[in-house]
């Protein structure tokens, strides 16, 4: 069976933020039930068993960056080659997942070029974040989400907040949005995804 | 064989060298059988997607989304170049040139497991003598990613071999040395290729040049052709000139940049102001002509990766005075086609010119072996080497086990 492919930027024991956290506690009960291969940034590249789930690590390539864009812009190169790793050691995948602006690029690549269908979980949005979008740098963060929420057939919002901002700044069209109430393995089989 | 070229410029959107060299390399593989298509820039006023001779032209247009500044611009144009690659059909290798188009290319190599090549027109710690702050510090690791991930880097010269291994941290064996080739695109010599030109002027243009305009009777015109920025060492021109002290000589500079009005002070505090003449971009027509009625045409560069001004020099038969640094001093011999001077000094520019000016002997030799040495830079020939490079590259992808298995 070909694997979900889940990229993101952490899960433990690469933490970031409060993101790894909500990962943890949703992917492994899902493992269970689907085939996960999960791409994170870790300390090297690699392939593991963690959870119940194939776990490709990379490791970042470029030490200095201007600024959070140009970080983000490079990490998600690194995120895809890992998600390529993913991709055909399985022969294919039967999804893609992102998680946040700050992986999801590297799943639009990987969706655009191989056809497999991109799913983008968001947890808060740039508007939300920002209160607004102040700032070029936020007019720049909100363009790459909107850009990676076009490229999605399906968009989870973690949260009802999310779900509203969702739909009124980022105009994502109900047909599309998965309100993540349930567990994970709910929104997969909500999205035809085979166990 | 079909190749997926990626390039920040391509005609008809032309910043620098580097569009020109991707349109001449193209074309010419093309006339070798290769099946080449090019993902580029757009700013909205060309094609999406055209045939351009035989090269399949594919386009993306950045400012669909906003920047802060240009280092997101040019992650924001790979992004649009990665997602464009579906629509260019399968292709068997990818080469990139330079870091502008690094992560599309390192992305796409991944997503499809096809080799990569990468040209390395320059570097930046060549540019910026130094890495100053995070963006400089940023494109530096993006070239030295590119070169990491790339399965053959071609530089175009032996200078920039050592700078791509040095800085890079390439290893030799990885790095290919293909000169660029020099193509003739007018009639009224032998080519141009500088940009410095505006790309106008018709025969009957130049044939009305007024030498008085630029030079009195009995000043031998000094030419220095090029973009007025640092690297490029236009204010050797002037330091020189302050030390030459003669009366008979009139430095024109032709070429636009950031260091003009630097320049037009520089002279006025040097005190050679009436001896120095800031043109700006010419038309092609007027270039041939300051070219064919220069006595000596000077490129006092400080780094140079190639040094093509100089193959345009030689090609009116202009004698070359080049400073002995990068491609330059590769492609000028010191006596044979042109003369050398130590790289920075103006000391050595002055004396060095001041000896050239009054020797017509060395003129005329230097003037005929700087023609005739320009056979060894065509645009086939580079093909002919790239090519061969590809199909290296390509034999050992397919004895190897690194394949798509989607």
């Amino acid at each position: 069976m070909k694997p979900i492919i889940n990229i993101t930027w952490e899960y433990p024991p690469w933490v970031v933020g409060a993101m790894s956290q909500e990962l943890r506690r949703a992917l492994p009960p899902a493992a269970k039930s689907f085939p996960i291969s999960l791409v994170v940034r870790g300390d090297g590249d690699g392939v593991t068993e963690l959870d119940g789930m194939r776990v490709y690590t990379v490791a970042q390539s470029v030490r200095d960056s201007p600024h959070v864009l140009a970080h983000a812009h490079a990490l998600n190169i690194d995120l895809l080659r890992g998600a390529c790793n993913a991709y055909h050691d399985a022969g294919g995948a039967q999804l893609i997942h992102t998680h946040d602006w700050v992986s999801s690029l590297a799943g639009a690549y990987l969706s655009a070029n191989t056809g497999v269908p991109l799913a983008v979980s968001i947890y808060t949005t740039e508007v939300q974040r920002a209160g607004g979008l102040p700032s070029l740098f936020s007019m720049a963060i909100f363009d790459i989400e909107r850009y990676c929420l076009s490229k999605a057939k399906w968009v989870i919002a973690v949260n009802e907040v999310a779900a509203l901002r969702l739909t009124k700044d980022y105009a994502v069209p109900p047909s599309r949005l998965i309100p993540c109430k349930g567990s994970l393995a709910t929104a997969y089989k909500r999205m035809g995804v085979s166990r | 064989m079909r190749v997926l070229s990626l390039a920040w410029e391509y005609p008809p959107h032309v910043v620098g060298g580097l569009g020109r060299h991707v349109h001449h390399l193209t074309e010419a593989l093309a006339e070798r059988g290769v099946e080449n298509t090019v993902i580029t820039f757009s700013d909205g006023s060309s094609q999406p997607a055209e045939t351009v001779g035989s090269v399949k032209v594919l386009r993306v247009n950045p400012y669909s989304m906003r920047y802060p500044d240009f280092v997101s611009w040019v992650h924001g144009l790979n992004t649009l170049i990665t997602e464009r690659a579906k629509s260019a059909g399968p292709f068997d290798l990818i080469h990139v040139h330079d870091w502008l188009t690094a992560t599309s290319g390192i992305a796409l190599k991944h997503i499809y497991r096809r080799p990569l090549v990468a040209t390395i027109h320059s570097t930046e710690i060549g540019r910026r003598v130094n890495l100053k702050n995070e963006t400089e510090r940023h494109i530096h690791d993006l070239e030295w990613w590119l070169a990491y991930e790339a399965w053959k880097v071609i530089c175009c010269s032996n200078y920039m071999e050592g700078e791509v291994s040095r800085n890079l941290l390439c290893p030799c064996g990885k790095i290919a040395v293909i000169p660029n080739g020099f193509k003739a695109i007018s009639g009224s010599g032998t080519g141009t290729g500088t940009g410095t030109g505006t790309g106008t002027g018709t025969g009957a243009a130049e044939a009305a040049f007024d030498r008085q305009k630029y030079a009195r009777e009995g000043e031998s015109i000094i030419l220095y052709v090029g973009r007025l920025v640092y690297e490029k060492g236009p204010h050797l021109i002037m330091e020189a000139a302050q030390r030459l002290r003669r009366d008979d000589l009139k430095f024109i500079i032709v070429g636009e940049g950031p260091m003009r009005t630097f320049l037009r002070d520089l002279a006025a505090k040097l005190g050679v102001n009436d001896r120095v003449s800031l043109l700006g971009h010419v038309p092609d027509s007027l270039l041939s002509s300051l070219y064919k009625n220069a006595a000596v045409a000077v490129f006092p560069s400080l780094y140079e990766p190639f040094g093509i001004v100089a193959l345009e020099a030689m090609g009116y038969g202009t004698p070359v005075l080049a400073s002995d640094t990068g491609g330059l001093g590769e492609i000028v011999r010191s006596g044979y086609n042109g003369m050398k001077f130590t790289c920075g000094s103006p000391d050595s520019l002055a004396t060095t010119l001041s000896s050239m000016v009054g020797d017509g002997e060395l003129l005329g030799r230097v003037s005929a072996n700087g023609r005739s040495c320009l056979s060894g830079y065509s645009w086939s020939g580079a093909a002919e080497s790239t090519l061969d490079l590809y199909s290296r590259v390509m034999s050992e992808y397919a004895a190897g086990s690194w394949k798509p298995r989607a």
